[in-house]
This record gives structure tokens, C-alpha cells and sequence, in this order.
């Protein structure tokens, strides 16, 4: 193929360039990855400077004051109790975002941990690993994470905690067919024969080799996190009512339909960040898998 | 193109679905309705949802006038007479009524149905906790006796929990009202399959969170109703409520929020009714200490008091504040004006005393529930903000409907968010709230032993008293005493609203039952 | 046969699953720490033990866990899923009343999905990196990061509120009758009954839920069509057919698409099992009768037969769905067949 084979090698020449070049190089060439990049940061940015941009204070009400279409006062309107929606949508970034990433970080941990484990030992701690992950892939992320917000009660953490509890399966799969296909090259079997510690083999040799597939994962992820914690939150499972988590505040806004600004905005936050993550996603799975392009 | 393909598929359903025209023979009114019941049973559900169901498909002895509860008016009983010692009531029955299946309605029905809901022990059964006996002297005369005077119990028995079912029927369904009722009863899948009451409508089905058909009573022996058939759909979403009655899918908008009237104003297809309403949301302090905490203190139930932004829950939700725990507009109530004022500095003075200078923490339980067009969970956080200035900081923990009821029903909830509507339309509704009554001894755990013993004497003389001009003085004592002293914090009473096609006539609202679907009419 | 073979491996696989779903569901259901007795009888009750006994006998409350446990697998094995304390209606008939609003759900936003997804990945794959591919590719991201709860709202408030053009919430409007219950499906129980209006309705109440699901399946299967047509497109013998003069289109989708398709189709079965179980957000705000908001109802009510009943269908709906994805690889993989 005419395009793959230039992509590689424009790569190639490009790697012989300064570093700084290349990274340059390869950004040229996606043009959604940059978008994606810009718009977390502007999001990450809003979410740290929220006490310094915002207008108002998030949790301050005026009911007199309740929900006002969008003014020169109040950017985004306000809401049922009269807070400024503007500055509780860049507020919600400090809750929205990492509770994201915290999912994908405990869930990618102890997948892969469980995944190396399984693929490694192989045998019956496969088999156990395995079949657990299984059972839990059998339910549905949202019905999964109802039932174990369910039983430990409604807030940011249990939320976190049971989106956790749905995602491990997927890193644990993964990282088993990787360590299984990394275990079998040769330079593995040569340590093998070297008499080197099975967990030095682990550690050094095959997990360095997988990092990379689970990272681009990782990242693909983040946005499905964010999505399935708003998720959560919009029936009323994740952060407290006052909070301004998005899911949080576009669940109010069902009451208030004709109120458009009281939800939209929110969801206008979601979706932006969630596109972002995934244009990062994508672009970064198609540098490390070229062959796709 | 495939995109083509579709769009014309819609397009061709679109015509389809504006092109069908709705062929009906039958009047059909259809109801959008947030359902909040467990039961259609007379003597087990008690909820407003079951109000309005069974006000049409059972019939009382006595009834109200058709938008108040001001005085009691005949219903299936003609007349009754009331014994010197205010202990035994007899009623004479009208004679000409008859069940949906055509028997006549007797005396025997009447002990059968009061028995029945006083030994099944369902929601409703404390209605009946005082009737001694009650029984069928023939077959148009039926007598109760109390364990004591009552000055509420003829408004009692206008309750839906009193209504008539027809005996014979709910006796081969399982039905029971032998002590043993509340195990032996199994009557209560029937009832809610199918009504066995002499009301102008018949329930023909009802299936839970979806929808409750009523149709025509044929052998109603009143004034036939306009509908043929009343529809009374659930539409839990008060949002989706308001763009169906837009729409015109349904008739009448029961739990509409004021901010969703409000766009409605103009529109010329709808109605909009607007009227005091008679529920109160307060809050409810634990007097146990192990419970409560800080707020089983009465200091601290005092400084709530005078922390709550009135004006602002009015500004919410239209209404008044309630000048006391029963609602404006009961008998002997406290006005709007006679409630507690905001006073910031005198609550801050008050935690002080009782040593919270630096206020503390604490959490709020409450049911997820809009009620009427309120939603609970708006209040909470204004009331987390309001307790904030006065340094109480407050964490707010809500759950489900029945979920919540939990901590309430067992005394076990410390600080909750509830609100209350009237078992009784009478002054006598407020003792529920006062030592001995249900909401303080089993809610508060305010029993009598906790209380001064003046004011179990004042409440002993409110529960037989009868005569107005004492009834006024003890009913005015016993507020002017729980503004000062009492675990609970009354805030906002709602107006309440509904809207409606503009073609739907004869709508009222009624104190008790809500709505008498009955009543209604569609003009031409 | 082999083919009979194969199935038979593979629905005995599927048992320790459905065992342990059992088990996973059962413990969920367990560690909810309020005691059901106060949530589920009216306080008159509470008082009197002898009902409060009566309704743990009922429930197997009394017994320990694993008794519990044992009694559930026992009437299980009946056919028995238990009572739904909330509801009070056997668990199985509220899923057989709940469950085709569902299905029907699912299944329309499925096909929709698919027709919308897959053309656009293949356009995406063949036109690679020209304006068409980048248009595609947005507009499949974009398909799956738009919170459906968000999209379910602009839609209801933009075609039905405000231009009307559209059906609102619910399956049917509310004066219409349902059609007699045959399958349970509105559409085809209408057309069974011979009701086109009833046909028109149902339809038109589908068109918005359907639409806000589908536009998420879409993106996803987008763009698995699209990476695993590059990568068939690639191969040797898409270049003997363009070779041979087969005509471009017909190397595409004879070649390509049926080649590609193993992967496709496991996002199509992974997705339709995820909307049977988890469209409860499309259908809190469609008002949608389904099997997702009696699930979000059940769990937060402490209704524990029916969540352990709905666990356990979806379950169950997740490894027939796997297993027809399976059996589909198995028509459509000659090398499976081989094995």
C-alpha cells in the first residue's frame, strides 16, 4: 500500500531529525490528535483556574435570582436554586476529570496486574483469573456499576470504586494475550535458558514490552470512563446533589427542559472533553499502529 | 443512497402517523401522572395516587363538599345520629345504592369493609385504631362505637380507607375482616386487578408504573359521568409530563413544577389552576441524643427555627410559610404572619449556648421524591445552604422513596427532610406531631415521658375537646408552645398547581382526594 | 456433525458462567445493608412479628446466606426467579412485560446503527484520508462520546418540543391501546392484529430513542469496519480480484466487507447485548417501559429477587448473544469450520 509504506517511511526519515521535530512531524500528520491535546488542556486549565475565572461561586444560591437565561451577568444562566452555570461547568472539570482518570488508572493497574499475572503463571491461576474476569464482563459496565453503587451507597468515591470493579476485565484480557505473545519470543525464551528469576523476566523483559499497547488502551479509555461516571451520576449515583458534577447537573436539567441552559451547557462539557480524548486516543493508536491509517 | 432511503422512510411514517385519524366513539380523558402507590386496596394503600383511583370506584358513608372540607355531607348514608356520651354514631343508609355488579349496598358491607381495614393492618388501618365495634343493626343501619371521643371521626371516615367494598365479592377473593385479617386478608391482588365499590367508575386495570384504565360504572345508580373512560397514565418525568399535555396526549398535568407552568401562561390550549395547597415540608429533629446528636438539643431546634430563609422556599415554589406545623387554611392554624422569622443573629446566639458556637456537623436524610411539583432535593440543598450561614454544616444523604421511609417509619433518622399532608381535615391532624402522636413518638421519638407535663395536658385536652371556643385556646397554645419548643421545623407550604387542555371542564381541587375525575367534562 | 459438535462445546461452556453469575449477582444482592422488612412492609406491620415472620419465611430471609443461596438455585432450576418485593409480581412476568419494550428498543437502534455504521466505515476505508474518511471519522467519534442522556434531551427538546415533528416519550401515544400481546413487540403485534395505525405510532414513538442509540452503535461500529477493511484491503487477495478486472465495487464489498466481517460483528453483538441491558439512560428519558429502568428501580429499592432476576437474564442475554456472534463466525470464517 502506497500510503502505509510512505507513512512508515516518513516516519523513519523523520526520526532522524531532532526530537523536537519529529514530535512536530507526527502531529502535522493529525490534525484531530492537536485538537484533541488543545482542548484538554483548555479543560484541565479551566478546571485548575476555576476559583480564579469563575464569576461566581460554585455553590453560591440566589434563589431570587433563579434560573435566568444566559446574561452579560451570568454567562451561562442559572439554575433551579439560582447558581451561575458557567462557573459551575468549570468547576465540574475538577470533579469530572480526574474521577475519569482515577478509573482508568486503578482499573488499568489491577487489570494488567491480573492479566500478567494469568498470562505469566499460566495453568490454573489463568483458568481462575480468567474465568473470573469473565463473570464480570458478563454484565453490562452501567447495570455492574448500579448494583455495587447499590449496595455501598452514592458517592464520588463508591462511584469510582465500582467503575473500577467494571473495567479491570478488559486490562486483564489484554495484558494476557500481550504477555502471552511477548513470552514466546525468542529474546524471552533466552532468558529462560540464561537462568534468569522468573520475576525478574516479568518485570524486566515482558512487561516493558506491553506497556505501550496499554497505554494507547489507556487512553482510548479515558473518555468511555468519563462518559460511564456522568452516566452514574445523572441517575443520581455518583457526587452529592450540590456538587457540580456535569452528569449532576444535566440530571436537574430534565426537570428544567425548556430551561435549555440549565443542561446543555454541562452536556456541552462532557461531549467536548470526551470527543478530545478520543481524537487523542485515536491519533495516538494510529502513530503506534501505522497500518491502520 | 442509503441515507435517501431513510429519510424518506421517515417521512412516509410521519404522514402515516399525522394521516391516522383517531376514529373514537368512547370519551376518553387521559391523565399524566407521576404514580405513587403500592395498592389500590381501600385498606391498604395510602397514598394520594390511590386517592384519586378509589374516590371514584368506592364510596363513603359521609363525604365532603366537592373543593373543600368544610363541612360533611351525605353519601351513602342519608343521616346519622350521634349518642349523648359522643361514643356511638348511627348511620341510616340511602337504600338505593348498588355495587358495580348490581347488589345492593348494606349495612353488613359497610361492618365488613370497616372491620376489614381495621384488622388488616395496612397503611391506612390507625384510621380506624379508635372504632371499638362497628355493626349491622339491619340492613340499613349500621352503628360504630369508639374507645373515645372523636371530634375528627365523621371527617375520618371520609377518607378513601372507609370506602364500601362490596363484601360478598371480596369475601370470595379472599378477603377477611376477622382479627386474623392482616394474614388471613389475601383479597388485596383482586382489588388491585378489578374495584368492588358503588362508584360512579370501575377500575379495569391497573398495571403498576404504567397505567390505571378506569371505565363507566353500568349499573352506577347516580348521575352517569361525562367519561367513558379515564386513562391515568404514568409519567414519572414532570418535564414529560408538560410536552405531553403541550402535545395534547394527555388531558390534564398533575405533578407540574411551577417553573414548567410558568412557560404555559400564554399558551390558549391550556389551563392553568393555581390554589393554596395543603401540604407542609419540615424538618425533623431527634430527640434522642444517641440519635440526633447536636439536634436533639431544643436550642438548637430553635436556632434551625430562625436559620430557614422563608421567603426564600416561597420564591421556589409560590405558597406561604406555614405558620406552624399544620397547615394554613386548618382550623385554629396560625397564620403565615404568626410563623417564625428569620433571625440569623438570635440562632448564632442560641448555638452558642448550647456550646456549638463553631456550629457543627451533620447529615440530612430525604426521600428522591417531587411531590406536586416539588422537588425535595431543590429544598435540601437550599436548606444545606441556609444552615451554612449559621455555621451548621450540613451532608446531605438522599434515597429512594421507600428506602428513606426506612430510617423514618423505625425513629431511627436523626435530622430528615419530609413533608406532611393531612390524615384528618381538622385542627386535630396537628396531635400526629405532639407526644403521643404518631410523627413525634415513633418519628422524633418525642413521647410523652420526654415532654413537660404541661403539654401533655394541653394535648389530652386538644384530643376530646369540642367545643370551639376551647378547642381555639388549647390549638393555639400547643403551636405558640412548638414554635418554641418542639424537634421539628416546618418551611414551606406549596401552592399547588395543575394544568389542563383548555376544552377539560368542571376541574377541582380538592384538599383530600386531589381531584374527582367524576367531575370532569370536555366541551365541544 | 461438527457443526452440532461445536454448538453443543460451547453452550456447555456457558453453564459454570451462568453458575457463577449467579453467585456474583447473589452477593451484590446480599451486601445491600438495609434490612428489606423495613423498606417493603407498611409500619402498621412492622409491629406485628407474626407477619414480619411470615414475610421472611417468604423471602428465605431467616435462613443463612448460603442456605438463601441454595434455595435461590433451587427454585431457579424450577424456572422460579422469585417474587419482585417491589412490584409484588413473580420476577419473571415483570421481565416478560418489561423486557420486549427493550428488545424492540435495542433491535431497531441495532439495525439503524448498522446500516449507518457500516456504510460509513467502508467509505471511510476505501476513500482513506480524503475529506470523506475525515468527515466519517469525526462524525463517528463524535457518535460515541455524546452522552446519550444529552443527545436523548436536544433531540426530545428540538424534534418533539420545539418543531414537533417527531413522537415524544413512551411506546405509544397515550390513548392508544396497545395491540393484543403476541410477542410483546408493538410493531409486530399491531401488524399481527392488523392495526396500521397502531403499526404508524409505535413506529414514530421509535424513531428518537432509536436514533439517539444508534448514532452511538454507529460510531463504534464505523470504526471497527473501517480498520478491519484497511486491513482486508490490504491484503493479497483483494490485488489478484483488482487484478483480474473485478469491478472496484464488487471488490469491495464481496471481498472486503465479507472478509472483514468477524470483527464487525463482534462489535454489533457486543453492543446489542450492552443496549438489551444498559439503555437505562435512553430509557429514563424516553419513558421507555424497559428492562434498564425496572434494573435502576430494582437496585435502588433493595428489591434484590429482581435485581438478582434481571442480573441474571442480561447474563444470559450476553452469552446467547456471544454465542450467535460464534455461530455467525463460523458461517462466515471457513477456517473455523475447518477446525
Amino acid at each position: 500500500m502506497s500510503s502505509t509504506s510512505s507513512t512508515i517511511s516518513s516516519i523513519r526519515v523523520s526520526a532522524r531529525t531532532s526530537r523536537a521535530g519529529r514530535i512536530a512531524g507526527v502531529l502535522g500528520r493529525q490534525p484531530l490528535l492537536v485538537v484533541g491535546i488543545i482542548v484538554v488542556i483548555i479543560w484541565i486549565i479551566a478546571a485548575l483556574l476555576a476559583s480564579q475565572i469563575a464569576p461566581f461561586e460554585p455553590l453560591a444560591q440566589d434563589v431570587r435570582n433563579r434560573v435566568q437565561p444566559p446574561s452579560a451577568a451570568h454567562l451561562g444562566g442559572t439554575d433551579e436554586l439560582g447558581r451561575d452555570v458557567f462557573s459551575r461547568v468549570l468547576y465540574g472539570g475538577r470533579i469530572t476529570i480526574p474521577a475519569g482518570i482515577l478509573v482508568i488508572v486503578f482499573g488499568s493497574l489491577l487489570g494488567s496486574a491480573m492479566g500478567a499475572l494469568a498470562g505469566f503463571l499460566g495453568g490454573i491461576w489463568d483458568e481462575v483469573i480468567m474465568r473470573i474476569s469473565e463473570l464480570f464482563m458478563a454484565f453490562p459496565t452501567i447495570i455492574l456499576a448500579m448494583a455495587v453503587t447499590a449496595a455501598l451507597g452514592p458517592d464520588i468515591r463508591n462511584a469510582i470504586i465500582a467503575l473500577v470493579v467494571v473495567w479491570w476485565p478488559g486490562y486483564a484480557r489484554l495484558m494476557r494475550g500481550l504477555v502471552l505473545k511477548v513470552k514466546s519470543n525468542d529474546y524471552v525464551e533466552a532468558a529462560y535458558c540464561v537462568g534468569a528469576p522468573r520475576r525478574y523476566i516479568l518485570l524486566r523483559t515482558i512487561i516493558p514490552n506491553c506497556i505501550a499497547s496499554v497505554l494507547v488502551m489507556t487512553t482510548l479509555d479515558i473518555g468511555n470512563a468519563i462518559l460511564t461516571f456522568a452516566g452514574l451520576s445523572f441517575l443520581g449515583l455518583g457526587p452529592e446533589p450540590t456538587s457540580p458534577e456535569w452528569g449532576r447537573m444535566i440530571a436537574v436539567g430534565i426537570d428544567y427542559f425548556d430551561q435549555w441552559w440549565t443542561w446543555l451547557y454541562p452536556g456541552f462539557a462532557i461531549a467536548s472533553l470526551v470527543i478530545a480524548f478520543n481524537f487523542i486516543g485515536d491519533g495516538l493508536r494510529d502513530i503506534f499502529d501505522p497500518r491502520l491509517r | 443512497m442509503k441515507s435517501g432511503r431513510l429519510l424518506l422512510l421517515i417521512m412516509i411514517i410521519t404522514v402515516l402517523v399525522t394521516g391516522v385519524v383517531a376514529a373514537q366513539d368512547e370519551t376518553v380523558l387521559v391523565i399524566g401522572h407521576a404514580e405513587s402507590t403500592d395498592s389500590l386496596d381501600p385498606a391498604r394503600g395510602y397514598t394520594q395516587t390511590k386517592d384519586i383511583i378509589d374516590h371514584v370506584t368506592y364510596e363513603n358513608l359521609v363525604t365532603f363538599p366537592q373543593a373543600d372540607a368544610s363541612e360533611i355531607l351525605p353519601m351513602l348514608a342519608t343521616d346519622w345520629t350521634i349518642s349523648e356520651d359522643g361514643l356511638t354514631y348511627t348511620f341510616n343508609l340511602r337504600g338505593d345504592a348498588v355495587f358495580s355488579d348490581g347488589s345492593p349496598v348494606t349495612a353488613d358491607d359497610v361492618a365488613f369493609s370497616v372491620n376489614r381495614l381495621k384488622y388488616v393492618q395496612g397503611s391506612p388501618s390507625f384510621l380506624a385504631a379508635d372504632i371499638a365495634s362497628v355493626t349491622a343493626d339491619d340492613a340499613d343501619t349500621v352503628s360504630f362505637t369508639l374507645t373515645q371521643i372523636n371530634p375528627a371521626f365523621l371527617a375520618n371516615l371520609a377518607n378513601t380507607a372507609f370506602g364500601v367494598v362490596n363484601a360478598d365479592v371480596v369475601r370470595e377473593n379472599g378477603g377477611s375482616d376477622a382479627e386474623d385479617a392482616a394474614t388471613a386478608d389475601t383479597a388485596e391482588a383482586y382489588l388491585n386487578g378489578t374495584s368492588a365499590g358503588s362508584g360512579p367508575y370501575l377500575l379495569e386495570s391497573w398495571e403498576p408504573q404504567v397505567e390505571t384504565v378506569l371505565v363507566r360504572n353500568p349499573n352506577f345508580y347516580g348521575d352517569a359521568p361525562y367519561f367513558d373512560r379515564i386513562i391515568i397514565t404514568n409519567i414519572p418525568e414532570a418535564a414529560t409530563q408538560k410536552v405531553a399535555l403541550e402535545s395534547g396526549e394527555i388531558d390534564l398535568a398533575l405533578d407540574l413544577t411551577s417553573d414548567q407552568i410558568a412557560p404555559l401562561e400564554g399558551n390558549p390550549a391550556i389551563s392553568i389552576y393555581r390554589g393554596p395547597g395543603n401540604i407542609v415540608h419540615f424538618l425533623l429533629m431527634n430527640e434522642d441524643p444517641d440519635i440526633g446528636g447536636p439536634v436533639s438539643d431544643p436550642l438548637v431546634q430553635r436556632a434551625i427555627r430562625l436559620a430557614l430563609d422563608y421567603e426564600g422556599y416561597q420564591a421556589l415554589w409560590g405558597g406561604v410559610q406555614p405558620g406552624s406545623i399544620t397547615f394554613v387554611g386548618n382550623a385554629y392554624a396560625f397564620t403565615p404572619e404568626q410563623g417564625v422569622k428569620r433571625n440569623l443573629d438570635e440562632a448564632r446566639a442560641l448555638l452558642a449556648q448550647a456550646g456549638y458556637a463553631d456550629g457543627f456537623d451533620i447529615t440530612l436524610e430525604y426521600p428522591i421524591f417531587t411531590f406536586q411539583g416539588v422537588n425535595m432535593e431543590t429544598n435540601a440543598q437550599k436548606i444545606q445552604a441556609d444552615l451554612a450561614e449559621v455555621g451548621i454544616n450540613v451532608t446531605l444523604s438522599p434515597a429512594e422513596l421507600q428506602v428513606a421511609l426506612e430510617n423514618y417509619r423505625t425513629g431511627a433518622e436523626g435530622f430528615g427532610y419530609w413533608f406532611w399532608g393531612p390524615d384528618i381535615l381538622d385542627a386535630i391532624d396537628m396531635l400526629a406531631f405532639l407526644p403521643g402522636g404518631k410523627v413525634a413518638d415513633e418519628r422524633a421519638l418525642w413521647t410523652p415521658d420526654r415532654a413537660d407535663a404541661a403539654l401533655n395536658d394541653l394535648v389530652a385536652r386538644a384530643r376530646v375537646a369540642t367545643d370551639p371556643a376551647e378547642r381555639e385556646e388549647v390549638f393555639t397554645a400547643l403551636q405558640a408552645s412548638m414554635q418554641e419548643n418542639s424537634p421539628f421545623a416546618p418551611f414551606i407550604q406549596p401552592d399547588v398547581q395543575t394544568a389542563f387542555r383548555s376544552d377539560i371542564e368542571g376541574y377541582v381541587w380538592h384538599p383530600q382526594w386531589l381531584l374527582d375525575v367524576a367531575l370532569l367534562s370536555r366541551s365541544m | 456433525m461438527t457443526f452440532f459438535r461445536y454448538i453443543a462445546r460451547r453452550v456447555l461452556f456457558t453453564i459454570p458462567i451462568l453458575l457463577g453469575i449467579t453467585l456474583v449477582s447473589f452477593l451484590i444482592a446480599n451486601a445491600v445493608p438495609a434490612d428489606p422488612i423495613n423498606v417493603n412492609l407498611p409500619q402498621s406491620q412492622l409491629n406485628n412479628p407474626e407477619i414480619v415472620a411470615a414475610f421472611r419465611a417468604e423471602w428465605g430471609l431467616d435462613k443463612t446466606p448460603v442456605e438463601q443461596y441454595l434455595t435461590y438455585l433451587g427454585n431457579l432450576a424450577q424456572g422460579n426467579l422469585g417474587r419482585s418485593i417491589k412490584t409484588r409480581q413473580p420476577v419473571a412476568e415483570d421481565i416478560a412485560r418489561f423486557l420486549p419494550a427493550t428488545i424492540e428498543l435495542a433491535t431497531n437502534a441495532t439495525a439503524l446503527g448498522i446500516i449507518l455504521g457500516v456504510g460509513l466505515g467502508v467509505a471511510s476505508a476505501v476513500w482513506r484520508n480524503q475529506w470523506i474518511d475525515f468527515a466519517a471519522r469525526t462524525l463517528a467519534v463524535i457518535g460515541v462520546s455524546v452522552p446519550v442522556f444529552v443527545l436523548a434531551l436536544i433531540f426530545l427538546s428540538v424534534f418533539h418540543a420545539q418543531l414537533g415533528i417527531a413522537a415524544g416519550p413512551g411506546r405509544l401515544d397515550f390513548t392508544m391501546d396497545e395491540p393484543a400481546m403476541l410477542t410483546g413487540l408493538f410493531t409486530i403485534d399491531s401488524l399481527a392484529a392488523g392495526r396500521l395505525d397502531i403499526f404508524a405510532n409505535a413506529v414514530a414513538h421509535l424513531v428518537l430513542p432509536s436514533l439517539v442509540l444508534a448514532l452511538y452503535v454507529a460510531g463504534l461500529i464505523s470504526r471497527v469496519t473501517r480498520s478491519s477493511m484497511l486491513e482486508v484491503l490490504g491484503m493479497d487477495y483483494m490485488r489478484t480480484a483488482r487484478a483480474k478486472g473485478v469491478r472496484e465495487s464488487l471488490v469491495v464489498m464481496r471481498h472486503g466487507l465479507s472478509n472483514a466481517l468477524i470483527p464487525i460483528l463482534t462489535v454489533i453483538g457486543l453492543s446489542y447485548g450492552n443496549l438489551l441491558a444498559g439503555a437505562v439512560l435512553t430509557e429514563s428519558i424516553f419513558a421507555w417501559p424497559g428492562i434498564g429502568r425496572y434494573m435502576f428501580r430494582a437496585s435502588t429499592s433493595q428489591d434484590f429477587p429482581a435485581i438478582m432476576g434481571v442480573s441474571l437474564l442480561i447474563a444470559l442475554i450476553y452469552v446467547v448473544v456471544n454465542l450467535v456472534v460464534d455461530l455467525l463466525y463460523y458461517f462466515v470464517d471457513p477456517r473455523i469450520r475447518a477446525n
